[in-house]
């Protein structure tokens, strides 16, 4: 009864006003900045006078927009492949160990992701400090990568309990010494963890904004902390050309995620 | 374990390294171990040491945070505003969620698609839309002011209307997805029964589709507020200076005033509340599942 939408009767309409309303709500603001950002008015005026492209050639001609991009996707790349190889490490440690505490260092490994990430920042700032790491790009991966490296240890640690290790055991009884076996049966048995261990790891070191804040120097910003910069100081249409090209790339990741677990279920 | 246990359950091929089979495992673990100990359990124990430390040894730090107005005004507000989100955004997930679980499979999927596509936009272009939206001169002032149902434009940011609608539109997706999975996990069968047993439609809702979703609900509740007390971003620019929250005075503590102490203070006290409440989550309704 209640759970056949079709019999579900008067209760129906509630149902779908509800979901139409809460849609709209979560998808409004989203379409809004696009439109804004083709919008050829300085205030922001919905729906606009007219289309234009001057705040995406705003954008691109400004030199610090442009590094500052260049800045997070290098970050972020770094902290991708690190996260990934250092979370494959402690997943193996993790699910196929004997040692004792296995349970407690797990969870101390995903601990950076529930504390709230403002006390993270202020600690690390004061850290970093001493070591003068602040506004390096070494302080900025590092940052990141503790942020990071609790989604490859679900991501990876998840595929790797799933993955029948009877499959190994085979191909070293076959011949394969336990490393060769790892590396051409095990990896390509848990791509798809890997996979979205380097996903969720780029997004966690892109979007990663708190730290950042308390990590920057004015020679080096990330887009997160550019963008936060800006914003406190006007609400000018290139903040919404950044965020379209940013909720593009949101888009395009996601299609790729779809991509990969149609992928998986073929 | 003993040593005998462990033999038992161990593979084959493994039996060759017998000698180091105890504190087998271990190596590989050791980079993160390193990395999650420098920059985060050190760091984060050294902060909270200054909360006892600085200026100096006691705990007038905590005796400051506690005696103050501002402080007890600021700790309130974020409750507050945490409450009111988590409670939103069960009574505007529950229905969402249970659409989703549901409704014919072309508009389930769009619906789900658009809750999947916020929640993954960047956070600032989200807080952007609604710092457009909500400004004097935004959309929804000159919209209802256009249809004559206001006069004067509503105060819709800087204060905490504005936290609260901004940080409602990011939790939301936290709140739908775990209930989402809840309700479709529900076996139909039971209400068939239920209305066997001459249940209304209102009763089976009271009486059989709330108390089973009531752990799917509590889980979501407690992860959105308790997310929603350590939240900086959206505060910091929906909100205004007037009425701070626990992660912004943080912060400030920390950049205008330099005060160290006082910063550690706040954070252990906003960490202890933290963990807390996971500790709860963790005790009634298990751990992680929901989040990935």
């Amino acid at each position: 009864m209640l759970l056949d939408f079709a019999r579900l009767g008067a209760w129906r309409v509630a149902l779908i006003l509800i979901a139409g309303l809460v849609g709209a709500y979560l998808l409004l603001p989203i379409l809004l900045i696009v439109a804004l950002s083709f919008g050829s008015s300085q205030w922001l005026q919905f729906p606009p006078p007219g289309w234009t492209l001057r705040w995406y050639e705003a954008l691109f001609d400004d030199p610090d927009w442009l590094a500052s991009f260049l800045t997070s996707f290098q970050i972020a790349a770094v902290v991708t492949v690190l996260s990934v190889l250092i979370g494959l490490m402690a997943s193996f440690g993790l699910t196929r160990g004997t040692f004792r505490g296995r349970a407690a260092l797990r969870a101390l490994f995903l601990t950076p992701m529930i504390l709230p990430v403002v006390v993270l920042a202020v600690a690390l700032y004061a850290f970093f400090l001493r070591l003068h790491l602040n506004g390096t790009f070494l302080g900025f991966v590092l940052a990141h990568l503790v942020i990071a490296l609790p989604f490859s240890i679900i991501a990876i640690s998840n595929a790797l309990e799933r993955f029948d290790r009877d499959i190994e055991t085979a191909a070293i009884v076959c011949g394969a010494s336990p490393l060769e076996a790892k590396i051409r049966v095990t990896l390509p048995g848990i791509r798809l963890g890997l996979i979205s261990a380097a996903i969720f790891s780029f997004l966690a070191s892109w979007d990663e904004v708190v730290i950042a804040i308390f990590m920057a120097s004015p020679d080096l910003q990330t887009l997160p902390v550019r963008i936060f910069g800006t914003l406190r100081q006007d609400l000018s249409p290139v903040i919404a050309a950044v965020s379209t090209l940013l909720i593009a790339l949101t888009a395009g990741l996601m299609a790729l995620a779809a991509f990969f677990r149609k992928d998986a279920r073929s | 374990m003993t040593v005998t246990d462990l033999t038992a359950t161990e593979r084959p091929h493994t039996t060759s390294s017998a000698p180091r089979r105890r504190g087998r495992g271990l190596a590989p673990v050791l980079p993160a171990l390193v990395l999650v100990s420098f920059v985060f359990v050190i760091p984060v124990l050294a902060l909270l040491l200054r909360s006892v430390l600085e200026p100096e040894p006691g705990l007038q730090n905590y005796a400051a945070f506690f005696a103050s107005t501002t402080y007890l005004k600021v700790l309130g507000n974020t409750f507050l505003v945490a409450g009111t989100v988590t409670v939103v955004t069960v009574l505007l997930g529950f229905p969402v969620a249970w659409f989703l679980a549901i409704a014919p499979s072309v508009w389930s999927r769009l619906l789900f698609a658009i809750v999947i596509l916020s929640m993954w936009t960047n956070l600032l272009a989200r807080t952007y839309a609604w710092m457009v939206l909500l400004q004097r001169t935004g959309i929804i002032n000159r919209t209802l002011m256009n249809l004559g149902l206001i006069s004067e434009p509503l105060p819709l940011i800087n204060n905490l209307v504005g936290v609260t609608i901004g940080m409602t539109y990011i939790m939301l997706p936290f709140m739908i997805l775990p209930l989402h999975a809840t309700i479709k996990a529900m076996d139909p069968a039971i209400f068939q029964a239920a209305a066997l047993c001459g249940a209304s439609r209102w009763q089976a809702f009271t009486r059989v589709m709330l108390p089973l979703t009531g752990s799917g609900i509590a889980a979501g509740a407690l992860m959105v507020f308790v997310m929603s007390l350590g939240y900086f971003i959206t505060p910091a620019l929906l909100g205004g200076t007037a009425n701070m929250m626990l992660a912004e005075l943080i912060a400030q503590l920390v950049q205008s005033l330099l005060d160290w102490g006082l910063a550690g203070a706040a954070a252990l006290v906003l960490l202890v509340i933290t963990l807390a409440i996971y500790m709860i989550q963790l005790r009634f309704f298990g751990f992680g599942e929901t989040r990935s």
